[in-house]
C-alpha cells in the first residue's frame, strides 16, 4: 500500500505550518521524513491521519483518505507521541481497549506485547512507565491491526541505545515484509542506517526527496592554495559555493577533485592539496536545509 | 458500533471509576437513609415527618438532587481522554469521531441507570428500614415510592448522557466539571429569580428534572418566596424527553463543533 501526499498545506491563522507539500512513501522500503524541530513533520503526519484538517491538499493510503479506509487501524498504524495513556490503566488494559475498538482478539494483544517487549511490563500502570516503555506501548498499539503502513513520529525519543538498535532492526524487517514505513526524525544518525529513501522538509516546505544515497551527491572537496582568495573569487563568479576553512583552505561544494583541479588550472591558481570529502549525512542535511538545522 | 461499545465498556471497567461510581451511589442512597433516621421533623427548619406524604417526598427529592454525581462521571469519561491525550489513539481507531461519542453516550446511559438503580434501591431499602425501625408507616404508598425512585434512577441515566455531552463539548476536565456543578447548583437557581425566565423553568434542565423526579421543592420554594404563581411543571415523561433532548443537542453540538477541531 503506497502513501501519497499531494499539495498538503496547513495554515494556523497567518502562520503556515506546512506549504504545498507533496511526496510518496512506497511499499517495501523505509522512507525517512527528515527536518529540524518545528519543520512541520508532526503536523504533516497528523494531517495524513485526519487528526488535523488540512487547509488544502490530500494524503491517501492506497488511493483512499485515512477516514475513508474500511478498517483504518488494520491498514495504517501510527506512533505519534509517547503520551496518550490513561494513567490508571495497565499497559495490557490500554491494549485491550484498543484491541476491542479495532475488533482484534485477546491473543493479538499478547502477540504485539511480545513483539514489542511490552510483555515485560504489561501489568504495570501506564503512569509508572518510562518514556522508552511508553514508546514501545505506542508501537504495540499501532501494530494491533497488523497494518500495511506504519507512520512513526520520532520513534527513538526516549529509547536507550539498545532500544534504538532494536527499533531499527524491527523497522527494517517490517519493510522487508512489504510494509510501507514512514519514519520522521530530526536526528540523521537514526535514519542513516534505516531509511532507503528520504523526504527532507524545512519550514513546512519540501527541500528534497529521493534515495538516501542522493544526499551524498552533495560532495565537497578541500582545496589548499596560497592563492585561496583569488581562487574563491573566481569560483564564486562561476556560481560555485565556497567556504573558507582556514586562510589557505577552501571547501568547494558540488565539484569533483578533477573539476576543482581543472578550474584551478584554467584560472592559473596554484594548488597545494586537493582532498575529496565524503560528507556526513549531517553535513548534507545542513547544506540542503540552509545551514542552521 | 458493537466494537466501540465493547471498547468503552472495557475502558470503564478497567479503571476504578466504576468503583467510585458504585460507592457514590451507595453513599447517596445511604445518606437518604441517614436523613430518614434523623427525621425531617428534626431538620432546621423542621419539615413534616416521614409519616406524611410531604416528608417522604422531601427525602426522595433530596436523592433527586444528587443526579449531578452520575453527570460528573460521564463528564470525566470524555474529558479524561483529552486530558490524558488518549483521544489521539481513539480518533485513529475510530476516525468518524461521532461513532465513539455515541458509544460513550450509550455506555454511560447504561452506567448511569445502574448508578440510579443502586442509589434508588439503597435509598428505598433504608427508607422502609427506618420506617420499620421507628414503627411508622411512610407517608406515601410503597408503589408510589417505588415509582418515584424509578423516575430518579431514570433521571440519573439521562444526566450521565448530559455529562458525556458536556465533557465532549468543553474538553477541559476542570472546566467541564465546574460548568456542570455550577449550572445545577447555582446558575439555574439564579435564573429562576429572573421573572421572564421563570416561565421557561419547566423546559430548563432543572425544571425537566423536577418533572421527571416529581420533586418540586425548589420550584415551590421560589414560588413561595417571590409570591408568584407556581411554575407548572411538565409531566414526568415529557420532562424526561426534554432532558434527553438536552443530552442529544449537547452531543450533536459536540460532534459538529469541537470534535471537528484539530487534535494536536
Amino acid at each position: 500500500m503506497n502513501v501519497e501526499v499531494r499539495g498538503l498545506t496547513k495554515t494556523f491563522g497567518p502562520a503556515s505550518a506546512v506549504t504545498d507539500l507533496s511526496f510518496e512513501a512506497r511499499a517495501g522500503i523505509v522512507t525517512g521524513f527528515l527536518g529540524p524541530n518545528g519543520a512541520g513533520k508532526t503536523t504533516t503526519m497528523r494531517m495524513m491521519l485526519g487528526l488535523v484538517a488540512p487547509t488544502s491538499g490530500t494524503a491517501t493510503f492506497g488511493g483512499r483518505r485515512y477516514a475513508d479506509l474500511s478498517h483504518p487501524s488494520a491498514s495504517v498504524g501510527a506512533v505519534l507521541d509517547s503520551a496518550g495513556f490513561h494513567p490508571a490503566h495497565t499497559a495490557r488494559d490500554h491494549l485491550r481497549v484498543y484491541a476491542r475498538m479495532g475488533r482484534y482478539g485477546p491473543a493479538r494483544v499478547e502477540q504485539v506485547a511480545d513483539l514489542t517487549g511490552v510483555s515485560a511490563f504489561a501489568d504495570r500502570l501506564t503512569r509508572t512507565l518510562s518514556t522508552g516503555m511508553r514508546q514501545r506501548l505506542s508501537l504495540a498499539t499501532a501494530l494491533l491491526g497488523d497494518p500495511q503502513v506504519l507512520l512513526l513520529d520520532e520513534p527513538s525519543n526516549g529509547l536507550d541505545p539498545q532500544g534504538i538498535a532494536w527499533l531499527r532492526h524491527f523497522v527494517r524487517e517490517l519493510a522487508a515484509a512489504g510494509r510501507t514505513i514512514l519514519v520522521s526524525s530530526h536526528v540523521l544518525g537514526e535514519i542513516e542506517n534505516t531509511a532507503d529513501h528520504v523526504v527532507v522538509i524545512r519550514d513546512g516546505r519540501l527541500v528534497t526527496t529521493g534515495p538516501i544515497t542522493g544526499l551524498y551527491a552533495t560532495a565537497t572537496v578541500l582545496a589548499r592554495s596560497p592563492q585561496a582568495d583569488l581562487f574563491a573569487a573566481k569560483l564564486g563568479q562561476s556560481g560555485i559555493r565556497v567556504e573558507r576553512r582556514q586562510p589557505d583552505l577552501l571547501r568547494v561544494h558540488r565539484l569533483s577533485t578533477a573539476e576543482v583541479a581543472a578550474a584551478a588550472a584554467s584560472h592559473g591558481v596554484m594548488l597545494h592539496e586537493i582532498t575529496p570529502e565524503r560528507p556526513t549525512l549531517e553535513q548534507a542535511f545542513l547544506d540542503l536545509t540552509g545551514g542552521s538545522g | 458500533m458493537s466494537a466501540l461499545l465493547a471498547a468503552e465498556w472495557t475502558r470503564l471497567t478497567s479503571t476504578r471509576l466504576w468503583l467510585w461510581g458504585v460507592l457514590a451511589a451507595l453513599g447517596s442512597g445511604g445518606l437518604i437513609g441517614l436523613l430518614a433516621l434523623v427525621g425531617p421533623e428534626n431538620f432546621t427548619p423542621p419539615l413534616p415527618g416521614l409519616d406524611t406524604s410531604q416528608g417522604t417526598h422531601v427525602l426522595l427529592g433530596l436523592l433527586g438532587f444528587t443526579v449531578f454525581a452520575p453527570a460528573l462521571l460521564g463528564t470525566i469519561a470524555v474529558s479524561s481522554e483529552y486530558r490524558h491525550r488518549s483521544i489521539t489513539t481513539t480518533a485513529l481507531f475510530a476516525p468518524r469521531r461521532w461513532t465513539w461519542l455515541v458509544a460513550k453516550l450509550v455506555i454511560y446511559a447504561g452506567a448511569g441507570l445502574a448508578y440510579g438503580a443502586i442509589a434508588a434501591t439503597t435509598a428505598g431499602a433504608s427508607l422502609f428500614g427506618v420506617a420499620t425501625l421507628k414503627g411508622i408507616t411512610l407517608g406515601l404508598p410503597a408503589a408510589t415510592v417505588a415509582a418515584l425512585l424509578a423516575r430518579i434512577a431514570l433521571a440519573m441515566a439521562v444526566y450521565s448522557m448530559l455529562g458525556v455531552a458536556v465533557g465532549a463539548l468543553l474538553r477541559n476536565q476542570v472546566t467541564a466539571l465546574v460548568a456542570v456543578g455550577a449550572y445545577f447548583y447555582m446558575i439555574e437557581t439564579v435564573l429562576m429569580i429572573v421573572p421572564g425566565i421563570k416561565a421557561l423553568y419547566p423546559y430548563l434542565p432543572g425544571g425537566a428534572t423536577a418533572a421527571l423526579t416529581g420533586f418540586t421543592y425548589l420550584a415551590d420554594a421560589i414560588a413561595g418566596q417571590t409570591g408568584a404563581a407556581e411554575a407548572h411543571l411538565l409531566s414526568a415523561p415529557a420532562g424526561g424527553a426534554v432532558l434527553v433532548c438536552y443530552a442529544l443537542i449537547a452531543a450533536a453540538v459536540a460532534v459538529v463543533a469541537p470534535l471537528r477541531r484539530d487534535i494536536m
